[in-house]
């Protein structure tokens, strides 16, 4: 089977957010009223209608991921591992009160490499529980590797990629890219990648000479304006403009050539990837998510206003508690913020992943008799660390 | 005979199948004599794509059958309902679900509010000492522990309370106008506090508010509250530092404050100090916290123990008509406990964290 030429893409999504409001607005409820428990058979739901939304050649994907699971992968990542960290930064933390600065920071650095390696061995069982929980034609894809050795590698190309005055950050996220994604298969066959880091240096070099730049011109304006008040708001105004939007430009235009490089030379035997998305789309897809957050913010700020308004907390005396006379508004308050705020989440999902899907492309040739069932293991539990870790950023 | 499409798991290839509802399952008729049964147990929903409703069967990975709608009854009948919200959700309806879920929720809330009462007193007080041992330490060296200052204070707590043996009262060097009870007996007077104190009087109401908190094990129950909430919030912290401060801002119940105050006020009463200069630093205070606003005031006594117009008047009548109050501590004793920092040569200065 052929995929992907002029006529049809080989990646297509077909949602619609009318037809995600009602899975969002239910989640949300359901969540609110099982103290946030029901979040992972929420994220379970979300993805089940982003996968099966997207369209790859003939038949959409399916996924088949359970929020058990994910629940159990919570538990376990609460127990085997979240609770020893939050024992280890207690003792750290007790040691710094009691003067043994010394002790205090080598179990630090040690903390610092075993939380190195724990986020580097989560990104690569997310990745894996993802593969295994993605159906195509009833066939999944998945990993035999467990991810300690990807965990270790984490760790010291991170450490070197970051000690070379972080100059060699494009060679470790690339390699780290390719060492994840040589681990992973779909169906019988694994993937290949094989990012080039140099072609990125031109713009990495960019965003990292900016912020230099900016302060050496802004010292220099200011000492040939011989310090008279117009030359320093000179120096100020080009820092601000230098740091708060050339700067995150320029971040992104980094990570637009970083995410073009891996994604294009990533193949799946006879199939290549690509991904055509340039800076300015990422820009917009940013600029949307900025928007929707505003939106949800303003649509919170009207009813809390008018409750604070009305619970007369303009004359409050010193030492009174506004709260326990207005329990109810207090409440009323709280989901006025939290409803709106809790509702851009899912749609910043959303329009990821659409994004992600538009511009994603694929050629080559499919041979649906020799694509057969993978062998990998499928695991009980899902990404509870990665989550746990905050980590599900795109 | 119903068409359908099946994917049977082992490899990509799509089959055109027929389907046909039978006793023992459902039967695909795969074409050139071949057919599968699968039991009905064994078939689970999917989802809807394409006009057709999708089916998996335990066991088979990647199995699959889409049956187009609309399906007939026979079929609904076998087949397994379609899943929306999780098992649960389903089987109650979304509505019950949501009220029994919230009855559940405001339930574990409650017990989680209430609990501490009931469990911190259950809980050993040597435990409480080694939880008060690592949140404090000697909090950097900031503690102000020169022999002369720290032997006026714990002859100050003795006078108003006897029983002292197991209380640590320390001074330490941080400008704050502060007093906190923490885990295990520990008090800390900030040094801030010594400053806006005029008399060894006004120091033993405090001194004796905070031994309230400890002797009700309020410290212990506001403790347990916020591991409590925390855990319900998902942000279990490990950050002692946190603690620490949270447990010196803490501010407890109304009831268990004033309850803390009428040990005070007993206390000095057995100890024959006067309650007014109490009544009268409060007042300096409540004064201060106008003119400066609450904002400024955070982290301090006022914001910790909210100042009202009660526990002053509480303070006030608690004093005896024409009764003959003893000083708290001798003149060179109130000195050297607002020296205690400034003649403590190896003592570090700061704030906290």
């Amino acid at each position: 089977m052929g995929v992907g030429n002029q006529d049809q893409t080989a990646f297509e999504f077909r949602g619609d957010w009318k037809e995600f409001f009602p899975i969002a607005a239910s989640n949300l409820l359901l969540t609110l009223v099982t103290l946030g428990i029901y979040r992972f058979w929420a994220t379970t739901r979300e993805r089940r209608y982003f996968w099966s939304q997207t369209r790859f050649i003939d038949d959409t994907l399916e996924w088949t991921g359970t929020g058990k699971e994910l629940f159990l992968g919570f538990l376990m990542a609460i127990v085997a591992l979240i609770l020893p960290v939050i024992g280890l930064q207690f003792l750290i933390q007790a040691l710094i009160l009691q003067g043994q600065t010394a002790l205090a920071g080598a179990l630090g650095l040690g903390f610092y490499v075993v939380l190195l390696f724990l986020a580097g061995f989560a990104t690569f069982r997310a990745l894996r529980y993802r593969l295994s929980r993605t159906h195509w034609h009833g066939i999944r894809g998945g990993s035999e590797d467990p991810g300690f050795r990807y965990g270790l590698s984490y760790i010291w190309k991170t450490l070197v990629g970051g000690l070379a005055l972080g100059l060699l950050i494009p060679w470790s996220m690339t390699s780290l890219w390719a060492d994840r994604w040589n681990q992973m298969s779909f169906g019988p066959h694994r993937f290949e990648s094989a990012p080039e880091w140099g072609g990125l240096m031109k713009r990495f070099l960019l965003l990292y000479l900016v912020p230099v730049a900016a302060v050496i011109l802004g010292v220099v304006a200011a000492v040939s304006s011989g310090g008279d008040p117009g030359g320093l708001g000179a120096m100020v105004g080009l820092l601000v403009l230098a740091f708060y939007v050339v700067l995150p430009l320029l971040a992104l235009g980094y990570y637009a050539a970083f995410f073009r490089e891996v994604v294009d030379t990533l193949s799946l035997t006879t199939i290549n990837f690509q991904f055509t998305a340039r800076t300015k789309e990422w820009f917009l897809l940013f600029l949307g998510n900025a928007g929707l957050f505003i939106l949800a913010l303003i649509a919170a700020l009207i009813p809390i206003s008018a409750l604070g308004l009305f619970s007369g907390f303009t004359d409050l005396q010193p030492g009174q508690d506004p709260f326990a006379q207005n329990p109810g508004l207090i409440a009323g308050m709280v989901l006025a913020l939290i409803i709106p705020m809790s509702l851009v989440g899912p749609f910043i999902r959303y329009r990821n992943w659409r994004f992600f899907i538009r511009n994603l492309e694929a050629t080559g040739v499919i041979d649906l008799d020799l694509l057969t069932q993978s062998q990998t293991k499928v695991g009980s539990h899902g990404e509870g660390l990665f989550d746990a870790l905050d980590m599900g950023a795109m | 005979m119903i068409p359908a499409w099946h994917y049977d798991g082992q490899t990509a290839t799509r089959y055109e199948v027929y389907v046909v509802a039978q006793d023992d399952g459902l039967r695909l008729d795969l074409g050139e004599g071949r057919s599968d049964v699968a039991p009905w147990g064994d078939l689970f929903w999917i989802d809807k794509r394409d006009g057709a409703s999708v089916f998996g069967r335990k066991g088979a990975d990647g199995w699959r059958v889409g049956i187009p709608l609309p399906m007939t009854d026979l079929l609904v009948r076998r087949l397994p309902p379609q899943s929306r919200y999780g098992g649960l959700v389903d089987k109650f309806g979304i509505w019950p679900a949501v009220a029994g879920f919230t009855a559940l929720s405001a339930a574990v809330v409650l017990v989680l509010w209430k609990a501490p009462d009931v469990v911190a007193p259950l809980v050993p007080m040597s435990w409480e000492q080694k939880m008060g041992d690592a949140m404090v330490g000697d909090l950097g060296g900031r503690i102000c522990d020169g022999a002369e200052g720290q032997k006026a204070l714990d002859a100050l707590v003795r006078r108003i309370d006897p029983d002292a043996a197991n209380l640590r009262v320390r001074i330490v060097n941080v400008d704050m106008v502060n007093a906190a009870a923490l885990p295990g007996g520990q008090i800390l007077i900030f040094r801030g506090l010594l400053q806006e104190a005029k008399n060894p009087d006004e120091l033993a109401g405090v001194l004796g508010h905070e031994i309230g908190h400890v002797r009700n094990r309020d410290v212990m129950q506001a403790l347990l509250r916020q591991m409590g909430l925390s855990l319900l919030l998902g942000g279990v912290g490990g950050d002692v530092g946190g603690a620490l401060n949270s447990a010196i801002s803490a501010s407890y119940s109304r009831a268990a404050e004033s309850r803390a105050d009428d040990y005070a006020i007993n206390l000095m009463r057995t100890a024959n100090v006067s309650p007014l200069p109490t009544a009268g630093f409060f007042d300096r205070l409540a004064a201060d916290e106008r003119k400066l606003g609450k904002g400024a005031v955070a982290m301090s006594y006022m914001s910790s123990h909210p100042l009202s117009d009660e526990r002053r008047k509480v303070f006030l009548a608690s004093a005896r008509k024409g009764a003959a109050y003893a000083p708290a501590v001798t003149p060179q004793q109130w000195r050297a406990i607002v020296d205690a920092c400034a003649n403590d040569p190896d003592v570090k200065e700061g704030d906290l964290f």
